[in-house]
């Protein structure tokens, strides 16, 4: 059962498995009749001017306007694309994997609406390759919703078609950068593009394509149903509206909590997710997934959880997933383990990305074994300063940014294991995978 | 494309430099002096991937460094090259890209010439702060036989895998794995062979794809290099060779976007070890063996001049060298017979139609047409740089393709519409098309609606089709019917057989033509040359740089010709089956010692430079033919390149005032020189209805084209024979017998049927099959291709063994495909 702390608009019902179905989507929470009455009512207009004043930002990781973004895509008969970015795959983030599994037919009624704003006739789901009994679901709920006249050929008698296909990846983190994932979505390799042209523009075959994140398309019935007001009335100023929470690590109660954005972290990190074990307390955690600066307890957890608190306190809220390490962690651990992802899914596209992140791991294991100097944690903060705005896209950035500000903020702590590699805290206890709260997927 | 937009002003580093609006920053940075280092931008590979970040840039306005290649300039834009920030950001990419490199300069063929050591000694910080280890490949090991490549010193810069995917289209080269494990390969590591690939050792910035046939053999400080254009095909790219003690040790591509685009083909890349084989002639030879200058010209002269009539045939050779040659024949020897066409071609009132400017089209018009006719030929075999350009234009520039020939074509992939016709109905094919362009319903028409619908048209298309009688007419109206003389960018532009086909021709070497397309007293042509050799009514002939017994069609009647004949002059630069028949031989330069003019198809006379020593006691053709007339009382004055040059402007009308300097190193198209309006007027026949004979004097009769895509193809009773259909494969012939490094691609001969006939004839691909006709008749391994019309099967010419000149005969070939033994399993 929901905590009575959360704030739950997309998860509403999703403890009922009969949410899934499209019946039980109808009945339990009047799904499809915000699209059904989008179809027949409304003009491409309206549903843009509702989404742009709502200030529904990006749940993806960026933030950036949805209604903006969508705006931008011009006008005109040529081909238009929507792309749902459903290749969660960072450290941390799970919140996508629960919509998805509990509430598809939410992200394809959102995703038909958009459309509608987007003017595309062609739409696709990129799920990341491992999610795939969350794609079996959403493969049963596409077809389900063609049957039912949701998607396909003269939708609702309206003269307008919307194909979806559910597109499953191939195990790339980069993928979820939209240029790649576009790239990918050809049958190319995944790289991602030199831009501009942005996807707006110029995406997929081409064509000007709105991308966007599961649980952003999962906003869209909401807010047209009940109106940009409404929404805004969730949340802050900046950040309107209830967000999907990821948070794991060293807490109690790991797992989603959909919360109004701007609630303090110590709340969602205490209260819902039950804080560290007894005896522990929080020395550090990610706000926005691994890719986002770490937070030194005593900086973050009184902030309100909001994207402009948090890129005030020099971090960013990114996809919204908490990784919490208590005082059992080492943080030079952390970072060895957060650049060997990084190190792991950089393409190798550009430069200071393919290069910097190996040569950042193979300084961090050296300093874990002992091998190093102080010297090169200099050159460690150095390498990261040489990454960070130079890379193609920001993958590279996503692990100089985190380690960068690991080094800074516990300098000591990486001096202290250089020394006695031996004796430090249990490398081991960085982060607890994601916990399995949702149950049998199936 | 060049951005055609307005001039804008910017500001780089405190100075004003104007650039056009649009232009990436790069260009403009470079236009104005101002050096930004760079990896991975190449414009010639098409839109910037912006991957390597070496060229980062502080633009007033913009919070994060920019890449400059991938920016576009603006109205007042403000750029810092030089800002510490964008020094720190520059030292920092050289410091990763080194972070897994080598850095075995001392032991590096690159080294010396290496982007990477000139970007790492002017912005890199100097000093290493790597200590860790490096990442480690097997090295080297061969990328294909001819190219090898070390994936440590690879920087991952994308260039050559984009050539591979996005210029030659090939798709081998890729890259596999991820991250820092990236690199460069080909599916399951096969070799990567293909006719263009060694462009990517002249594209790569470091060491990483290196030519086996240049590795250790000089470094930077020991080479000159030579600009020079390679006259091995008609594509006539311009090259630069490395020279080292005299001797040619590479060829490296000399950008010339109006020729060649940057690009070479492995032909002209690798073909100049046959300047140094065995086989190569380097002193006169008479039939006894090696003889003096002296004795070898006195013997020619003497030979020639009692010989009593007296033919030439010109097959490779400068403008200089066949205008000589013209007088020569004509003024010292009184003879009208001359011919530079291995078989036969259009009278001279078409040819000088067809000359006219307003019809033809420059190499450049195709990358802004709108629809391309590819007629008649198969650029990748006759003139293997226009493979890429037609390519270009469709993947950029959105033109339609539209191929119309016998035997499938390697752009047939990217073609929006096909043509297949008989073997010996290309004139007829081409009336037809002329007419379907103008709206006619009939076999063409399929494939006319492209051209009919297209702004800007240009055809590409193969001289060989206008050796049949009419076929010349037929493109007259072709061109009328696609307004090329009143369409910016619409044109002709002709494939031809040999490399200077065109330049010969205006030199005066033809039978009915002299210098400039002039009339004179009609000569013999090449067929009637040889029959008259068999006849006894022409007793002696010249040949220079012309080998009948290769490459000219019915291999069988000049053997016959070339015995009966009294006396033989061949110039010749290697050992081949004609000189061996030959009373004298003298040697030839190749392109890399010649001096002279040569003539690129669209009309841009270009020039031919020494670049290497002659070996042995080999002299300068023109010197050698000045000394010969003179033998024969000819007094040309003409013995050295420029007095030729002078003295063949001075002949041709339309090369009047055109000199050396204006040619200079990109040469100079005639019809943009100071006499153009000099070509002669098209003769009385101008617009005359063509003839649509089949061939003239020939009993063959006329019948329809074989197939259009969307027309139905008629499946009527399989033929007991096939019609036979040639080609000049692009290998064929001395290039791979006598360049080592190139032997692996000598072709053998294949016979090419349909999947139709095959069955029909039970032939599997790999049988050994005889392609006879009237008791001749060559070996051939079968090969089933799909898209070989039923009916009709192909050889190629000019191969070693099986050379398909031996079935030819001036009129259409009918074969019989007899097994001889199965493939083996």
């Amino acid at each position: 059962m929901p905590d009575a702390r959360e704030t739950r608009v997309l998860l509403a019902s999703a403890e009922d498995p009969a949410l899934r179905t499209l019946e039980g989507y109808k009945r339990l929470v009047g799904g499809y009749a915000t699209q059904e009455r989008a179809y027949r009512e409304m003009e491409q207009d309206e549903v843009l001017k509702e989404l742009e004043d709502s200030g529904l930002r990006g749940r993806g990781g960026a933030g950036f306007s949805m209604g903006k973004k969508a705006s931008f895509l011009p006008r005109g008969e040529m081909a238009k694309y929507l792309c749902c970015n459903a290749d969660e795959s960072e450290p941390g983030a799970f919140k996508d994997r629960e919509l998805m599994q509990r509430n598809p037919h939410q992200l394809i009624e959102g995703i038909a609406i958009a459309a509608l704003a987007a003017d595309a006739g062609h739409a696709f789901i990129f799920i990341r390759g491992e999610y795939d009994a969350q794609a079996d679901i959403l493969d049963q709920a596409v077809a389900e919703a063609y049957e039912a006249g949701y998607l396909g050929t003269n939708i609702l008698g309206c003269h307008r078609d919307l194909e979806l296909v559910v597109h499953r990846g191939a195990g790339a983190y980069i993928c979820g950068e939209e240029t790649a994932l576009l790239d990918a979505l050809e049958g190319k390799r995944g790289n991602p593009r030199l831009k501009p042209p942005f996807p707006a523009v110029q995406g997929l075959y081409g064509g000007p394509t709105l991308i966007n994140n599961v649980e952003t398309l999962s906003n869209v019935p909401h807010i047209v149903r009940n109106g940009a007001e409404w929404f805004k009335g969730f949340g802050t100023e900046q950040s309107p509206g209830t967000k999907v929470v990821s948070i794991s690590g060293g807490v109690r109660r790991p797992g989603n909590y959909e919360v109004e954005l701007g609630i303090p972290t110590r709340e969602l990190i205490y209260g819902l997710a039950g804080g560290p074990e007894p005896g522990h307390e929080v020395k550090a955690f990610f706000p926005g997934g691994s890719s986002s600066p770490v937070l030194r307890a005593e900086e973050g957890l009184d902030l309100p959880y909001s994207f402009e608190a948090m890129a005030e306190a020099g971090s960013m809220l990114g996809s919204g997933s908490i990784i919490v390490a208590d005082d059992r962690v080492s943080i030079p651990h952390l970072a060895l383990r957060t650049a060997r992802f990084y190190h792991h899914e950089s393409c190798g596209k550009c430069v200071p990305c393919r290069e910097g992140t190996n040569w950042t791991v193979k300084m961090l294991e050296r300093m874990v074994r002992g091998e190093a100097t102080p010297m090169d944690l200099d050159i460690v903060s150095s390498v990261q300063q040489n990454i960070i705005g130079h890379c193609l896209c920001v993958l590279g950035d996503s692990m100089a940014m985190p380690v960068g500000a690991m080094v800074r903020k516990f300098r000591e702590e990486f001096e202290e294991v250089m020394e006695n590699p031996d004796l430090v805290l249990d490398p081991h206890a960085v982060v607890r995978g994601a916990p399995e709260t949702l149950g049998a997927a199936t | 494309v060049s951005p055609a937009g307005r001039e804008v002003t910017i500001t780089i580093d405190g100075r004003e430099v104007a650039a056009i609006e649009g232009e990436m920053l790069h260009d403009a940075a470079r236009k104005g002096d101002v050096e930004i280092p760079y990896f991975c931008y190449e414009p010639k590979l098409g839109d910037p991937v912006g991957a390597c970040r070496m060229c980062l840039v502080e633009i007033e306005g913009i919070p994060k460094l920019q890449t400059s290649c991938s920016t576009p300039v603006r109205e007042g834009m403000v750029v810092h090259t030089r800002t510490e920030q964008v020094k720190e950001a520059q030292s920092a990419v050289v410091e990763f890209l080194l972070v897994n490199h080598p850095l075995d300069c001392p032991v590096c063929d690159k080294g010396g010439e290496c982007p990477l050591q000139d970007i790492s000694y002017g912005w890199g910080p100097g000093r290493s702060r790597v200590i860790d280890e490096k990442r480690h490949f097997e090295k080297p090991i061969e990328l294909s036989p001819l190219v090898a490549i070390d994936r440590e010193r690879c920087i991952l810069c994308y260039r050559c895998v984009r050539f591979s995917q996005e210029v030659a289209e090939d798709s081998q080269l890729q890259l596999l794995e991820r991250g820092d494990r990236t690199y460069v390969g080909t599916f399951d590591d096969r070799p990567y062979v293909a006719p263009f690939h060694g462009n990517i050792t002249d594209i790569c910035p470091v060491g990483a794809l290196t030519s086996y046939t240049y590795r250790f053999r000089a470094r930077p400080w020991d080479i000159e290099h030579a600009g020079s254009v390679c006259t091995l095909c008609p594509s006539q790219c311009n090259v630069s060779f490395t020279v080292r003690d005299e001797r040619v040790k590479r060829v490296i591509a000399r950008d010339n976007a109006e020729v060649d685009d940057g690009w070479l083909c492995d032909r002209g890349r690798y073909g100049f070890e046959m300047f140094e084989a065995p086989e190569r002639i380097a002193e006169p030879r008479l039939k006894g063996g090696a003889a003096s200058w002296e004795q070898a010209i006195a013997k020619a002269a003497e030979g020639l001049r009692g010989a009593g009539k007296v033919a030439a045939l010109v097959g490779d050779a400068s403008n200089e060298e066949g205008f000589l040659l013209q007088r020569l024949v004509r003024e010292a020897l009184g003879s009208p017979h001359i011919d530079s066409r291995p078989s036969r071609g259009p009278r001279r009132d078409a040819l000088v139609r067809l000359a006219q400017p307003a019809l033809s089209a420059r190499v450049r018009d195709i990358d802004e047409a709108d629809a391309i006719l590819v007629l008649g030929t198969d650029p990748l075999h006759s003139s293997p740089i226009l493979d890429l350009r037609v390519r270009k234009a469709i993947r950029r520039n959105g033109a339609k393709l539209v191929v119309a020939t016998e035997r499938p074509t390697a752009l047939d992939g990217g073609a929006e519409a096909i043509a297949r016709y008989a073997p010996g109905q290309a004139a007829h094919f081409v009336a037809e098309l002329a007419s379907a362009v103008g709206g006619a319903e009939n076999i063409a028409t399929p494939v006319a609606a492209t051209l009919r619908e297209a702004e800007s048209v240009v055809v590409v298309w193969g001289e060989r089709i206008a050796r049949e009688e009419g076929a010349a007419e037929a493109l007259l109206e072709l061109a009328a019917a696609i307004k090329a003389s009143d369409t910016e960018g619409s044109g002709l532009l002709e494939i031809p057989d040999t490399t200077n086909a065109r330049g010969l021709r205006e030199a005066g070497c033809l039978p009915d033509a002299g210098p400039g397309l002039s009339e004179t007293s009609a000569g013999m042509a090449t067929e009637e040359i040889r029959a008259a050799l068999i006849s006894g009514e022409l007793s002696g002939l010249v040949l220079f740089g012309a080998d009948p017994l290769r490459d000219f069609p019915d291999t069988p009647a000049w053997e016959e010709a070339l015995t009966a004949a009294d006396f033989v002059v061949a110039f010749s630069m290697h050992e081949n089956a004609t000189t061996a028949k030959a009373d004298v031989v003298f040697p030839l330069e190749t392109h890399a010692e010649k001096d002279g003019t040569i003539t690129h198809p669209d009309g841009r006379l270009q020039r031919v430079r020494p670049s290497a020593a002659r070996p042995g006691d080999i002299r300068p053709n023109i010197l050698v033919l000045s000394e010969l007339a003179e033998a024969l009382d000819l007094e040309t004055d003409t013995y050295s390149q420029p007095a030729a040059f002078t003295a063949l402007t001075e002949a041709v009308p339309f090369f009047s005032g055109i000199t050396d300097e204006m040619i200079g190193g990109r040469g100079l198209r005639w019809q943009d020189g100071p006499s153009a309006a000099n070509l002669p007027e098209a003769g009385e026949g101008a617009g005359a209805p063509s003839s649509l004979a089949y061939l003239a004097g020939s009993e063959a009769p006329v019948r329809e084209p074989l197939s259009a895509s969307g027309a139905k193809r008629s499946e009527g009773a399989p033929a007991p024979s096939l019609a036979l259909g040639t080609y000049r494969d692009l290998w064929a012939g001395p290039i791979t017998e006598l360049n080592p490094p190139l032997k692996f691609l000598q072709p053998q001969q294949r016979v090419e049927v349909s999947s139709t006939d095959a069955e029909r004839l039970g032939l599997k691909s790999g049988d050994t099959v005889r392609v006879g006709q009237n008791g001749a008749g060559v070996e051939a391994q079968v090969q089933i291709k799909e898209r070989v019309p039923a009916g009709v099967c192909f050889l190629a010419e000019g191969v070693a063994d099986g050379n398909a000149n031996a079935l030819l005969n001036g009129g259409p070939v009918q074969v019989e495909i007899e097994k001889l033994s199965e493939a083996r399993a």
